[in-house]
């Protein structure tokens, strides 16, 4: 027997999967050492709208990964229509969630896990202030020199406070920095407030929360000289909270180093700073709602991030989801492949099952079971009226297909119309898979009976709910989606399978006479 | 191993026949030949082996008019050339003006015998569902001796033939569930055939083993087949024709012609195992050890030995 090749072949599959697993796996365990300040934390940002009938927009500033946080496991789920799309200047990357007519109230749901670690940054002593920014900074790093509406940095009360805390000879960045932050330390007093204020408005109160303290911070080093710039972000507590966290980053010697008056931290980033964003935004906006609001609940993370070169997270994200779909196809097949050749489970078409179990992970398993049964039942009804009219085949078949389309229509209007919104998605469903089960139901049931139809109306049922179970499952998904080497895994067993020629299990009882006799 | 429990007693499964008998013995390209019975009657008729005369072949649908040069026969067969599992096969036997009797006391209409082709050439019926073609051919009737053990329809002689020798046959017979029709999925009833003798032994219907026919009560074992030596010497000579080293041939024994080869099935049955009690494999083991070249031998070699396989 040529088996040999098969299980040879199978082997190398399953082996190099489960190779390429672990070996991600234990990479992983070395990059994260929790004693050395590493932490992981999985993040939703939950934000919950109204809308008043307008074209909507919910802007987000998504993370992205630095050299401290590598954020993973991104994922959005939601009603609208969502793109994303990077900032030039900022590199800030900004999530758009758009609706053409949003009359309903809903929610938008962002999640992603992070592994972010502390880090005491190297400020080049040497690095002094240029005196000539236009040639020595690139475009975009003098950007960060100009003054801006909150930042006013070149206010004149801005310029004589500075002269109060550099003196003339001071030209060494680190030093002013340094003198800046020691300032603000000394003579700005914390104070949380509603809207933050400005740099000047903080300069003349004296008191600030973190946004005015950073801006202040941000003004006087531009006016020194230093690029400077706002950073935002979260402060990573196990809980739900609303509040966001600013502080400021200086560009000394080519690199941006970090410091936050108000926690006392120079050139310093504990573990739980989250960056979400650089510059003086917000973190979410949103246009023409009638009520808005957003929580962000943060729990401990448990699951390391796989090596970025390897990930399907590199992907941007509108098409990940995408992608995840894709992946469950191979694990749907599997159980078909099982059901056929180890259990003999008879189906109306082979991959059909799979293709409505994908329909049912939209609409769910027990509103799409009762819409698959109402549009075959209906239509085997009208293919026996079509029969008994002598329609010809491909005409009646289309007219079969123009009516699981018009049920398909008349579901949705009446899902909206009771406010049931899930049933607007059996527009997903397959239409022409639908069309040919009906026609194939109808064919058994006059050739062999309704019996025979419905036994195989039954393994079709099994097999697509044991899919959608298997492919429903948010583990799996996970896995797959981190690990897509699995398939390896996947096509081995199918290898294997393919050269398994013992009896199915269903065929020991079909032929349990036999064994009555001679087992 | 569960699964494994038939193995004991040579039992064939599904897997089994596809993966180690169907993929290495059938070449994908000698398919068509069996798959469309137009073709299969033709090399049958080219080589002189007997079938069922053809009245007329309808491959467009403008042809379907021709279905009007059946007037002058009282009884036909239409059939679809690629169908499966005995889809679509209308048994004519009666004729009142343009309104024909289904063999089960159905009168059909002129249009309803058209809408029935049409429904042949679009490829209802058909393998996959393609475009097909129909034809109408002699009636056949059975031979008496079958009169009391079937049910309307024809009784036809299943025989399975691995690398060219016949194997395994048994007698399959219609029954009120299966309308008359000889397949065992559709309700009719398979007699074990003992290849040396032609007589019958035990009998499958619908999964069960039983004695007596469901419609007539009559015993089905030991019924002599009858041209069973004809039958046998044919079933030993086709392999060349073909080219296919695991086909299920299908006669009827007509009361006029004697046997009559009907069709050629390129993924015989299991239920041939339950009609004889008796699982394939160990027949199958000794085709292949009889020898490398069990396809070169002549129709005489593979007569003897198929009698040989009886004991087993």
């Amino acid at each position: 027997m040529k088996n040999w090749r098969v299980y040879l072949l199978a082997f190398i599959f399953i082996l190099t999967g489960l190779v390429i697993f672990f070996f991600k796996m234990s990479k992983w365990d070395k990059d994260f050492r929790p004693g050395q300040g590493g932490a992981l934390w999985d993040v939703v940002i939950q934000m919950n709208y109204k809308g008043r009938g307008e074209a909507s927009r919910i802007r987000l500033t998504l993370p992205s990964t630095n050299e401290r946080q590598i954020i993973y496991h991104e994922d959005f789920d939601n009603d609208l229509d969502f793109s994303t799309h990077n900032h030039q200047r900022t590199n800030n990357r900004i999530g758009y969630w758009n609706s053409d007519l949003l009359d309903k109230s809903g929610s938008v749901r962002y999640s992603f896990s992070v592994q972010v670690r502390s880090q005491q940054f190297e400020i080049p002593q040497e690095a002094r202030i240029s005196t000539h920014p236009e040639n020595d900074y690139p475009d975009d790093i003098q950007f960060w020199l100009r003054s801006t509406k909150h930042i006013q940095s070149d206010n004149p009360s801005i310029y004589k406070h500075l002269k109060k805390i550099i003196r003339k000879k001071d030209k060494k960045a680190a030093v002013v920095t340094e003198k800046i932050f020691k300032y603000i330390r000394g003579e700005i007093k914390y104070q949380s407030e509603k809207g933050s204020k400005d740099a000047t408005q903080t300069l003349d109160a004296l008191t600030a929360d973190c946004g005015g303290q950073a801006r202040l911070f941000v003004a006087f080093s531009r006016a020194a000289g230093i690029p400077s710039r706002l950073v935002g972000g979260i402060l990573l507590d196990e809980g739900v909270k609303t509040v966001t966290h600013v502080w400021a980053e200086n560009y000394i010697g080519g690199t941006w180093i970090p410091f936050d008056v108000v926690n006392n931290h120079f050139a310093f980033l504990p573990a739980n700073y989250l960056e979400m964003y650089r510059g003086d935004y917000a973190l979410i906006r949103h246009m023409r709602l009638e009520s808005f609001e957003y929580f962000f609940v943060i729990e401990h993370g448990k699951i390391p991030p796989a090596d970025p070169f390897f990930t399907l997270y590199s992907l941007p994200l509108p098409f990940q989801n995408s992608v995840k779909v894709l992946l469950l196809i191979p694990i749907g097949v599997l159980v078909v492949t099982i059901f056929r050749v180890l259990i003999g489970v008879p189906t109306f078409g082979t991959f059909a099952p799979i293709i409505l179990a994908l329909a049912f992970r939209e609409i769910s398993l027990g509103t799409g079971l009762a819409c698959l049964s109402l549009m075959i039942g209906i239509g085997c009804v009208l293919r026996i009226f079509l029969d008994w009219l002598k329609v010809l085949v491909v005409p009646r078949i289309s007219l079969i297909i123009t009516t699981v389309v018009i049920m398909t229509v008349g579901i949705m209007v009446f899902g909206n119309l009771i406010g049931q919104g899930q049933l607007l998605y059996i527009s997903l469903f397959p239409m022409i898979i639908i069309t040919w089960t009906i026609e194939r139901f109808s064919v058994v049931q006059t050739e062999d009976g309704t019996v025979a139809a419905l036994k195989i109306a039954a393994g079709t049922t099994l097999v697509a709910m044991t899919a959608y179970f298997l492919m429903d499952h948010p583990a799996l998904r996970f896995y797959l989606f981190t690990y897509p080497e699995l398939l390896l895994g996947v096509m081995g067993l199918l290898l294997l399978l393919g050269r398994y020629t013992g009896l199915r299990l269903s065929e020991l009882w079909r032929f349990r006479e036999l064994r009555k006799i001679k087992g | 191993m569960l699964f494994l429990k038939g193995e004991s007693f040579g039992l064939l499964g599904m897997n089994r026949r596809n993966g180690d008998y169907l993929l290495p013995n059938n070449p994908r390209s000698q398919y068509p030949l069996v798959d469309d019975k137009l073709q299969t009657k033709r090399k049958l008729e080219e080589f002189g082996f007997p079938t069922a005369v053809t009245y007329l072949e309808i491959t467009h649908p403008f042809e379907i008019s021709r279905l009007k040069l059946l007037r002058r026969y009282r009884e036909f067969v239409i059939k679809p050339a690629r169908g499966s599992a005995g889809r679509g096969i209308l048994v004519i036997g009666d004729r009142e003006g343009r309104r024909v009797q289904k063999t089960n006391g159905q009168w059909l209409r002129h249009d309803e015998l058209e809408y029935h082709v049409t429904n042949i050439l679009a490829g209802l019926y058909s393998l996959g569902g393609t475009d097909d073609a129909c034809f109408v051919e002699y009636r056949v009737h059975s031979h008496p001796v079958f009169k009391n053990i079937s049910y309307e329809g024809v009784p036809d002689v299943r025989v399975v033939i691995y690398r060219g020798i016949p194997v395994m046959a048994m007698l399959r017979l219609p029954t009120k569930q299966s309308d008359g029709k000889a397949n065992l999925h559709q309700g009719a009833m398979g007699t074990g055939i003992r290849l040396d003798t032609g007589t019958t032994v035990n009998a499958v219907h619908r999964n069960s083993i039983v004695t007596k026919h469901p419609d007539t009560g009559v015993s089905v074992a030991g019924v002599q087949v009858p041209f069973w030596e004809q039958i046998l010497e044919t079933a030993s000579a086709v392999y060349p024709i073909f080219g296919m080293g695991y086909i299920g041939v299908d006669f009827v024994i007509d009361v006029l012609l004697g046997p009559v080869i009907l069709e050629v099935n390129a993924r015989p049955g299991l239920n041939i195992q339950l009609a004889n009690q008796k699982g394939l494999r160990h027949r199958l083991d000794a085709v292949d050890f009889a020898g490398e070249k069990v396809e070169e031998w002549l129709p005489a070699e593979r007569f003897a030995f198929a009698k040989e396989l009886a004991r087993l």
